[in-house]
C-alpha cells in the first residue's frame, strides 16, 4: 500500500509533478536524513547537503524508476551511491571527532527519556553507553554500517539490503554476520556482568 | 521493538539490538522540505537557462572579441594587385602559344 503510493507518486514526478515532490521529501526525508547521518558519523550540513542531493537524484531520475523493486530499495540505492561517493570524494572512510558527539550531544539528551528516579550517574552512564555505540558503528567498513542500519532500524529484507548494495542475500547476510562479530567485540564490556 | 531484533540470528541479537537501538537516529531538521524544494528549483532554473546564464558582459565581451579576431585575419590575407593577375595571365597565354610552335602548328 505504502509502495503504490510512493509508485503513483513517482509516476507524477517524472511528469514534472512539484507538488508530488513534496510529498514524497514529507515522506521520505527523515528516513533519508537519517540514514545519510548514520552513515557519515552525525547530523550537519553535510548530511543535510547530502540528503538533498539524494532528493534531487530522484526528481531527475523518476522518469528511469521501474517498479521492478520496492520504491525504498531504490530510494536507499540512490542513498547508496551518493554516500559512498561522498566518502570517496572526502578520500577518508570516516572518523567520528569529538566533535560529532559534543554536536550531537543535545539531541541525544533531549530524546533520553527521562526516568523517574534515575541518578544523574546512571544518566553518565547512558550517555557514555551511546557515545561508545556510536564509536563502534562508526569504526565498521562502510557496507556492514549500512547492513546494520538498513537490518535494525530500516527493518529492510535480506533480499533488499541485497540489491541496495548490488551484492546476494547470502552476501548481505554474510555482511551483517561480520558487522555483529566486529560490534560484540567493540563493545564487549557493556555484556559483561559487574563482579 | 524490532521484529528483527527478536529474531535475534540474522539481526544484532537481542543485546547488541537493544544498544544499537539505544542511540537515536536523527530526524531531518525543520524547513528540510522547503530548502530542498528550493534547491531543486534553482537547479531546474539553471538547466533551463543554460548559456543566458552566463553575465550579459562576458556574452558581448565574447562576442567583441571573436568579431576583432576575424577583421584581424580577413585583413591578414595577402591581397593580389592587378598587374600580378594580368602578368599570370600573359604567362598562360606565352606558354600557350610556345606549346603551339613546338607543336608546329
Amino acid at each position: 500500500m505504502e509502495n503504490e503510493l510512493d509508485e503513483k507518486l513517482v509516476l507524477r514526478i517524472a511528469q514534472g509533478d512539484e507538488e508530488a515532490m513534496r510529498e514524497l521529501i514529507v515522506r521520505h526525508q527523515d528516513r533519508v536524513y537519517g540514514t545519510v547521518a548514520r552513515m557519515i558519523g552525525g547530523a550537519g550540513p553535510d548530511a543535510e547537503d547530502l540528503a538533498q542531493q539524494i532528493f534531487i537524484r530522484i526528481w531527475k531520475a523518476a522518469g528511469k524508476y521501474r517498479s521492478e523493486a520496492k520504491f525504498t530499495t531504490w530510494l536507499m540505492t540512490v542513498t547508496r551511491n551518493l554516500v559512498f561517493t561522498f566518502f570517496e570524494s572526502r578520500g577518508r572512510k570516516l572518523e567520528v571527532s569529538d566533535s560529532i558527539l559534543d554536536s550531537e550531544t543535545d539531541e541525544v539528551q533531549e530524546r533520553w527519556e527521562p526516568v523517574e528516579g534515575r541518578t544523574p550517574r546512571e544518566d553518565l552512564a547512558g550517555k557514555e553507553l551511546i557515545d561508545a555505540v556510536k564509536l563502534a558503528c562508526a569504526s565498521l567498513p562502510p557496507k556492514q554500517r549500512l547492513v546494520v542500519h538498513l537490518r535494525e532500524h530500516e527493518e529492510m529484507e535480506f533480499s533488499e539490503i541485497g540489491k541496495v548494495l548490488g551484492v546476494s542475500e547470502l552476501g548481505a547476510k554474510s555482511l551483517m554476520f561480520r558487522a555483529r562479530e566486529n560490534l560484540k567485540i567493540k563493545l564487549s564490556e557493556f555484556f559483561t556482568e559487574p563482579s | 521493538m524490532s521484529m528483527n531484533r527478536d529474531k535475534g540470528r540474522d539481526g544484532l541479537g537481542p543485546d547488541l539490538g537493544r544498544l544499537y537501538a539505544s542511540v537515536p537516529v536523527p530526524k531531518a531538521p525543520a524547513w528540510f522540505v522547503a530548502r530542498t524544494m528550493a534547491r531543486l528549483r534553482r537547479e531546474e532554473d539553471k538547466k533551463s537557462r543554460g548559456w543566458f546564464e552566463l553575465p550579459r558582459w562576458i556574452l558581448i565581451g565574447a562576442g567583441s572579441a571573436l568579431m576583432a579576431l576575424g577583421w584581424l585575419w580577413w585583413e591578414s590575407k595577402p591581397s593580389v594587385a592587378d598587374a600580378e593577375f594580368f602578368a599570370a595571365l600573359d604567362a598562360m597565354v606565352e606558354e600557350e602559344r610556345e606549346s603551339r610552335w613546338w607543336a608546329g602548328l
